[in-house]
């Protein structure tokens, strides 16, 4: 019996180091992760709409994600400014709000910047929705925001020379250029009235968001070096307006642990009776 | 060894089986916690019944495990024992948390990587002369319309790769080009990213359709130097 119990309590020692091992193990990989999702933070008392530079942006996690010179369609271009874009969001139910932020040496006129959402149901190619061979794909919002005018235009685009105006603007936008980078707010209602042209904001789905930015500096001969699809882009990430929380799965658990326990009772018993 | 020394092992193995090992077998992908919970279960009900087939076994492997539970005559034990009646009802409770609270991964991103090709690709053979010259021609078409994405050392590496997700493919791995037929490059290169069926994720391939751009007999070209520059050789049918 005191052999048993010895042999015993070396394995179960053992087990229980193991297992603590592979939880900080787990723990410190999912740090590694490179960020795959922009997620809105619920606030109340107002959205900083205007204001690239209010307190309240750092209550947002930042995600940041890769920028490429657009090599995919012509006219390429084979080196770009803008390295990494780093992006935060903030809803309050109503509206969202976004911050985009990105390193920029000099203050152009010309300096730029978009958003792209998926649109509907259908899937839609990253570069404008444009048509895909063996998949029926959907059209593109687009959100463009340039320093020049300093407001954002509302576009819809299904397929390359398709992008305009909307005839409905619902997108706001604010810039502000500080210490060799650009801060750009982008807000709008969650929903509204064209769902056919205009990305719809549910709170808890993922809707797939996709970045460019131009640098509008210009070469030796005053020509602009980054221009129209010559830019920066990223492909196809996530964003998602977190949902108002949700404790029933907090209750779900402990009716389950209280379950388990009644039943470990009930077998201890069980046993000792029957001994 | 205890009759419950092996058990546990065995428990402890598959755990590290299904969470590092599994993943990393091409053409699969990390498991969801409930779906590796479901597996150890599985295993844990294999072992009971495999303990308790036979009537010695049974009493090797019942009789200790009763004696824990109701903690008569385990001295030392006893803390240890406390500590998992606790932990058991926290553990469940930990996993029904996990199955029914919302998840904030974003959609599992399955992606067929190889789908088939249509039809009138399969098969089809290179009609360019595999030739110095041609090959050196071809390598000089992927310099200029390949390499800012697939890389100059044909890794996937190239200068304009980074923001592209799924990535541009590393020809040198041998699972892409290698295992694939001179036909099937043709289809892939000839119809881009967007010519991919829905399995294969169209809408997220950076890849272009240079059936726009490029003349088919370039393509041929291209494919005989992508193949010699990254050191492999299509598949073939023997
Ligand atoms: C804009 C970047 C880009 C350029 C330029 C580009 N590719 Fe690709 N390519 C990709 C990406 C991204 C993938 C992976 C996604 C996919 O399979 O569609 C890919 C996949 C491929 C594949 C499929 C490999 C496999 O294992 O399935 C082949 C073959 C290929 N590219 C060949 C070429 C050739 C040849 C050229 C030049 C003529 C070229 N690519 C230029 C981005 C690019």
């Amino acid at each position: 019996m005191k052999r048993v119990n010895h042999v015993m309590k070396r394995v179960l020692r053992g087990a229980v180091v193991a297992i603590a091992a592979m939880t900080i193990a787990e723990a410190s990989l999912s740090f590694a992760q490179e960020s795959v999702a922009v997620k809105a933070t619920i606030v109340t008392g107002g959205l900083p709409v205007d204001d690239p530079n209010a307190a309240i942006w750092s209550s947002a996690m930042p995600a940041t994600f890769p920028m490429s010179p657009q090599v995919h369609w012509p006219n390429r271009i084979q080196e770009v400014t803008v390295q990494d874009v780093s992006v935060r969001a903030l809803h309050d139910g109503n509206q969202v709000a976004f911050l985009l932020e990105y390193k920029d040496p000099s203050e152009d006129l010309d300096d730029a910047a978009a958003f792209e959402f998926m649109v509907g149901d259908k899937k839609a190619h990253f570069a404008h929705g444009q048509p895909m061979l063996q998949v029926e794909g959907g059209p593109v919002n687009i959100w463009f925001w340039k320093h020049k005018d300093d407001k954002a235009v509302d576009m819809t685009a299904k397929g390359f020379g398709t992008l305009k105006p909307q005839t409905h603007q619902d997108v706001k936008a604010k810039g502000a250029y500080a210490n060799g980078g650009w801060k750009i707010v982008f807000s709008r209602t969650l929903s509204t009235d064209h769902p056919e042209e205009d990305v719809q904001i549910i709170p808890g789905e993922f809707i797939s968001i996709a970045f460019a930015v131009w640098d509008g500096r210009k070469d030796a001969v005053g020509e602009l070096v980054e221009k129209g699809s010559q830019k920066a882009v990223s492909s196809w990430w996530y964003f998602r307006a977190d949902a108002p929380p949700d404790y029933s799965s907090y209750m779900y658990a402990a009716i389950a642990a209280v379950v388990a326990l009644g039943f470990q009772f009930v077998l201890i018993r069980k046993l000792k009776k029957g001994q | 060894m205890g009759a419950l020394g092996k058990p546990i092992i065995l428990m402890i193995a598959m755990y590290l089986f299904l969470k590092f090992v599994l993943p990393y077998i091409p053409g699969s992908a990390p498991l969801p916690s409930s779906l590796i919970f479901l597996y150890l279960l599985l295993t844990a009900a294999g072992i009971v019944i495999f303990e308790t087939l036979s009537g010695e076994s049974k009493e090797a492997f019942w009789g200790p495990m009763q004696r824990f539970l109701t903690g008569e005559n385990i001295g030392g034990l006893q803390a240890l024992r406390y500590g998992i009646l606790v932990l058991f009802p926290l553990l469940i409770g930990w996993q029904t948390y996990g199955s029914t609270a919302s998840s904030d991964a974003p959609p599992a991103e399955s992606r067929t990587i190889h789908p088939a090709p249509p039809g009138e690709y399969t098969g089809l053979s290179n009609p360019v002369p595999k030739t110095p010259e041609n090959i050196m021609q071809g390598k000089g078409f992927y310099a200029a319309f390949c390499s800012p994405c697939h890389g100059g050392n044909f890794d996937g590496k190239g200068p304009a790769a980074r923001g592209y997700n799924p990535p541009p493919a590393n020809f040198a791995d041998p699972t892409t080009i290698a295992m694939l037929q001179e036909s099937y490059l043709f289809w892939r290169i000839k119809k881009g990213g967007v010519g991919l069926p829905i399995e294969g994720a169209p809408w997220k391939s950076a890849m272009p359709r240079w059936e726009l751009e490029l003349p088919d007999e370039w393509i041929w070209k291209i494919i005989m130097g992508e193949y010699d520059g990254a050191h492999q050789s299509p598949r073939t049918w023997e």
